[in-house]
This record gives structure tokens, C-alpha cells and sequence, in this order.
């Protein structure tokens, strides 16, 4: 029976070549954007390739005081990075996480090499960031202990920096002066664009020029926390909120209250967003379900048009329907046969649609509109991009199918006649 | 074989109603060859379609084999259909996206059988029809004679107890449809029951008994030869 639904499904697709190109272009272009997001968000929330641990991981990138009224409303307040010393007084010694790591922002530092120039994003790290992050080190080695504790002006280029600073000899073992400091590069490591992982160059945080920053309570900073287990991760948080509460005052300033936001990589996403810098919501559920709700709208405005251009379609063949019908197939049998047909119409564009998601994929990653993009369409998002392939062979069929299903056998004979 | 109690069909819209069928009495015995006459319009395809099932009366009752069917869900008349009857259409209603082939296994998709047995059946119906060599033709590259001897083999491949054709000549030559006369009165006297609409009074003698209609009402029962 399957291979007559086939032979048929494939023989009507070709007698209305136009048709099934419409309906496939539909179908491919919903899934091209479908499947470039999700790839894109996949890449940037899900823990993959450098940043593999962020599923037990959690950011502190903004710290808020807040100075409260006697009438218990918000007088003042202070938002921003955090400062060295709130990072190594109050979080490194948490018992809870498994490790945790200072990082500063990236900025954008001049790097003279020779007689070139190059502006190239810098970022200070500690020795624990190098073992919560899965850098792939092409050559070389990375920072330890030591290079932190003797201060040591070491320093770590990605393979572009690498090849554009030294593009005829192996970078390791070259001095490069970054924004007047001479840096020996002792690794090399694949370019990155992940939050925590993104930058040209890394250097040692005992490389800063002065020790001024392990003085402040506010800055540059942010923190890395490692839980040993994902399951870890609220108790964390409360942690994270606990500590927050003994943070001394920063300055001569007074503030009632402060808080610290240990964030997933979603919820940062979603901060800064929806601009929920100062809360501790971060409204990544909202955004989820805003995100999920605009990919089924996305999904179900093109499934509408082709329910109408699938009833247009099934309404030519009520002749073969009523054929059916007379000759003993049932109205579940012939629904099922119809959206069979398009749920295959649907399985065929995934697969096209599939295909030019990856190349939409590759000229992304070509164009370096977003640097270092490493972008894949895996196995999993493969699967996902046949299951929405799938749904909309359903939502598209179902309904056509089912009401041509249930006409009477000669109103459909009569309907060709 | 199958026995029609007081049948009527009306058929309603807003403002009209349609009176298509009016007290049909009428038993069809199995082995018969039945033609139903009368002008356009009188309700021949209308009752066709109720002793097939493929229409339900408005009142009345219908019972195939001495089984009442009146409280039959789709389901089951579907099944019904599917065993029992055959049917052959003017416009022939081959689909034209399958190779013939194909076309004549359909009866037996909607049954519990495998490929090869389904394969064979309709080899062997086409055979009876005599277009063994025209297997994996498509309906188009057929002449109107052709597609109705594929749209037989269709008919008979189930091995149908009753065969009801809606005036099974009407779109062809005198040849041809004498060509298709011939094959059905073949399958009668080979012990198929066969209900069919004409206008023709010359296919209508050969069979065994004429049924006449004149607005929705039975008018005449003849026997058009000794059978």
C-alpha cells in the first residue's frame, strides 16, 4: 500500500511541478531560518566545543547596589562589572563550585609588531579560566599558576591572530608589544567566538600595569563559576545571593543592598535584551517562551497558506478519492494517504531545506560578518529540523486531508465528473 | 442478493427540495443481469448508488446478502463495498497518475494482502480483459475501450459478487461498447451479478431484466430475454 501512496504522492508532485515548487520553497525557506537559528543559538547557549562545560556553569558579570529609602523604595543605585575584589574575596573561596575564574572583558588594545599596528581585543585571565574553558592549543602551552603568581608576561594569540602577526614563521617564542607592555606568546589556540571564550589575545591578570585592581569591589571583572554538577547550580545561586548580602560598601557611598548575578549564558543573553540589567529576573524564561512562541508563529502562518494550497491540490483529485472510497478505502485510510503525501512533500523540502541551511551556514561563516563564527548544523538540530519538517507536513496536511476524507463517494466522483 | 425496501432520496438545499428516488421496491437475485433505463434525470444513478452503498437513501431500507445495512457506520460499509461490489463508471475514473496496473490493484490495497498476491490478481484480471500487454501503460495511452476494459479488470479484480455500471458504454463508440458489452455478459454468465444503467434499448435486450424509471419511480419491471 505504501508504495502506491508513494508512486501516487511522487506522480502528482510532478504533475504539478509548480505547485510542489511553491510548496517546497515554502517549506525550505521556513526551515533555512528555522535551522540557521537554532544552529546560531545552539552554538552560543549550548555547551559545545570551547565553552563544553557551560551546562555546569555559571557567570557573574554584573553586581547592583541599590540604596534604599526609609520608605523602603530604591533611593540609588549602581550597576556594572564587578572588581577584582569581590571576585577574590567573596567567590573564589565558595565551597559549593568546583573552580572558579577571574576574567576581565575584552578591549580593544593596539598591538605593534615590527612596524604594523594591529587593534586586536585583549583579555586578562587567571590560571583557572584556562581549565574551565576546552581551548584547543595548537602549539605551545597555556598560562599555569606560576605565570600568575611571578608574574610572568606571557601571553596566548588564536591561529588568526597568530597567522596575521607572524604569517612565515610559528608564533610561540615571539615578542609582540601590546598598548606599551612586551608580551612573549608562549600558545596558540583556535579561534573562539563564544561569550567567555571570545578574544585575540589572553593574558595573565598579574600582566595589568598596576595592582590597583585587586583593590576594587567594582570594575572590570567578571567571574567564572564552576559547579561540579549542573544539578549544583541553584544551590549556587543561593550562595551567590548570600555572599552578595556581606559585599562591603564600595567608596564612601552607602547601599543597603546589593546583588549578584550568577547567570546562565541565556540568562545574560536575555539581560541584555530585554534590558534587565538591574533585576534579578533575568527574564530568560519569558524570552524562551517569546523565542518559542515566534518560531511556531513563524512555523504556522506559511502551514496555514499551505493548508489552502493542499486543499486546492486534494480538491483535483476528489475524482481519485471518490475512486477510493467506492472501491472500500476507509476516511482514515484515505486522510492517512493524504498526509502521507505531505508529510513526505514536507520530509523532502527538510532535507533541501537542510542542505542550503548549511550553505547559509557557511557563507556566514566565509563572510565573518560575526568573527571566528564556527557554526554546524549537527546531528541533533539535523533531527530537530526533520521533527519541525515533520510537523509541518502535519499541520499543513491534516486539515485538508481530513475534510476531502470525509466526502461522500459521489459528491467526489461527481466533484471530477 | 440485494433487496430494496420503500427507498426514497431527496435531496435539500435552502429553499428546494429535490425528490430523486420515490418508494423503490426492487430485488436484485444473485446471477442477474439488470438494466435500469428511463429518461435523463429519472434517478438511475441515484438508485446505482444506493445498492452500492456509495449513497444512503433518505428513507426506506436497503439489505445486501439479507443483512439489513441501514445502521452500518462508514467504516463498515466501506468494508462492504470493498468485498462485495464493483463498479464501473461512465467517464471510467481510472487515475491517471498510476500505470494500469496499479490502477486495477486498487480494490485490493483495502484489503489484508501482501504485493506479490495483489500483483498476480490483478495480472490475472487484466488477462480476462484482454490487456495482459498493456500492464504498465498509463490510462492516457489507452483508447476510451481500453480504459474501460482496465476500469472492468478494476471492477472484477476483488472478486465482487455484484458488478454496477453507470452506463458503461456512454462515452464510446458503438464497437467498443459493444466490445464491453460482450465482456460483461461474459462475467454474468460466468455467475456475476450485474446491475447496470443504460440508454441503449440494444445493450439493454441482451441482458436478463429491465428496470424502468421515470421520476424517481419504479414504472416498469421486464424481462428483456429468457434467462
Amino acid at each position: 500500500m505504501l508504495r502506491n501512496y508513494l508512486l501516487t504522492a511522487y506522480k502528482v508532485f510532478m504533475r504539478r511541478k509548480l505547485f510542489t515548487a511553491i510548496n517546497m520553497g515554502c517549506i525550505v525557506l521556513t526551515l533555512v531560518v528555522l535551522m540557521v537559528i537554532s544552529a546560531l543559538l545552539d552554538t552560543a547557549f549550548w555547551p559545545t566545543g570551547v565553552e563544553g562545560k557551560s551546562g555546569r556553569m555559571l557567570q557573574v558579570y554584573l553586581m547592583v547596589s541599590e540604596r534604599i529609602n526609609d520608605k523602603g523604595q530604591r533611593a540609588g543605585m549602581r550597576n556594572g562589572p564587578l572588581g577584582y575584589k569581590t571576585i577574590a574575596r567573596y567567590l573564589k573561596p565558595m565551597k559549593s563550585v568546583e573552580r572558579v575564574a577571574a576574567i576581565t572583558t575584552t578591549s580593544t588594545v593596539s598591538v605593534y609588531q615590527g612596524d604594523r599596528v594591529s587593534r586586536l581585543d585583549l583579555r586578562r585571565v587567571d590560571a583557572d579560566y584556562w581549565k574551565i574553558m576546552d581551548f584547543r592549543l595548537r602549539s605551545g602551552r597555556l598560562p599555569d599558576e606560576e605565570d600568575d603568581r611571578l608574574g610572568r608576561m606571557v601571553a596566548v594569540v588564536n591561529a588568526t591572530t597568530a597567522h596575521r602577526l607572524f604569517p612565515d614563521r610559528a608564533a610561540v617564542g615571539e615578542r609582540i608589544s601590546v598598548a606599551g607592555q612586551a608580551f612573549e606568546i608562549i600558545g596558540v589556540v583556535d579561534d573562539v567566538i563564544h561569550l567567555n571564550a571570545y578574544a585575540d589575545i589572553w593574558a595573565p591578570l598579574a600582566t595589568f600595569p598596576s595592582t590597583n585592581y585587586r583593590n576594587e569591589v567594582t570594575g572590570d571583572f567578571a567571574a567564572l563559576l564552576l559547579a561540579r554538577s549542573p544539578a549544583d547550580l541553584p544551590r549556587i545561586r543561593a550562595e551567590v545571593e548570600r555572599i552578595a548580602r556581606t559585599v562591603e560598601p564600595v567608596g564612601n557611598e552607602i547601599f543597603g543592598k546589593t546583588t549578584i548575578m550568577a547567570d546562565t549564558k541565556l540568562d545574560i543573553f536575555s539581560r541584555l535584551l530585554l534590558g534587565r540589567t538591574n533585576e534579578a529576573d533575568s527574564g530568560a524564561d519569558r524570552l524562551l517562551a517569546t523565542i518559542a512562541g515566534g518560531m511556531f508563529l513563524f512555523m504556522l502562518l506559511p502551514a496555514l497558506n499551505l493548508v489552502n494550497l493542499n486543499m486546492g491540490r486534494i480538491m483535483e483529485r476528489s475524482a481519485e478519492i471518490g475512486v477510493r472510497k467506492a472501491f472500500g478505502a476507509t476516511s482514515l485510510q484515505l486522510a492517512g494517504q493524504l498526509v502521507v503525501e505531505n508529510v513526505l512533500l514536507c520530509l523532502a523540502g527538510g532535507v533541501v531545506g537542510l542542505a542550503c541551511a548549511q550553505g547559509a551556514l557557511w557563507w556566514l561563516e566565509a563572510a565573518q560578518l560575526i568573527p571566528y563564527l564556527e557554526v554546524h548544523i549537527n546531528l541533533k538540530v539535523f533531527g530537530w529540523g526533520m521533527l519541525v519538517a515533520f510537523v509541518f507536513g502535519l499541520l499543513s496536511g491534516v486539515i485538508p486531508a481530513w475534510k476531502m476524507s470525509r466526502l461522500d463517494p459521489v459528491h467526489a466522483l461527481k466533484g471530477a465528473a | 442478493m440485494i433487496r430494496l425496501d420503500k427507498v426514497s432520496k431527496t435531496y435539500r438545499t435552502d429553499k428546494v427540495e429535490t425528490l430523486a428516488l420515490k418508494d423503490i421496491d426492487l430485488s436484485v437475485q444473485k446471477g442477474e443481469f439488470v438494466a435500469m433505463m428511463g429518461p435523463s434525470g429519472c434517478g438511475k444513478s441515484t438508485l446505482l448508488n444506493i445498492i452500492g452503498l456509495l449513497d444512503r437513501p433518505t428513507h426506506g431500507g436497503i439489505a445486501v446478502g439479507g443483512i439489513p445495512i441501514k445502521r452500518y457506520a462508514d467504516r463498515q460499509l466501506a468494508r462492504l463495498r470493498n468485498s462485495t461490489f464493483g463498479f464501473i463508471f461512465q467517464s471510467f475514473h481510472l487515475i491517471p497518475d498510476l500505470r494500469v496496473i496499479d490502477n486495477v490493484e486498487l480494490p485490493l490495497l483495502y484489503r489484508s494482502m501482501g504485493g506479490a498476491e495483489r500483483r498476480r490478481l490483478a495480472r490475472e484480471a487484466l488477462q480476462r480483459v484482454g490487456l495482459g500487454a498493456r500492464m504498465d501503460h498509463y490510462p492516457n495511452q489507452l483508447s476510451g475501450g481500453q480504459q474501460q476494459r482496465v476500469a472492468i479488470a478494476r471492477a472484477i479484480v476483488g472478486n465482487p459478487q455484484v458488478l454496477l455500471a453507470d452506463e458503461p458504454t456512454g462515452n464510446l463508440d458503438s464497437k467498443m461498447g459493444a466490445e464491453i458489452m460482450d465482456i460483461l455478459l461474459k462475467l454474468n454468465a460466468e455467475g456475476t451479478t450485474i446491475v447496470m444503467v443504460t440508454h441503449d434499448e440494444r445493450e439493454a435486450a441482451q441482458v436478463g431484466r429491465i428496470v424502468r424509471l421515470f421520476d424517481g419511480q419504479l414504472v416498469a419491471r421486464e424481462a428483456a430475454y429468457a434467462a
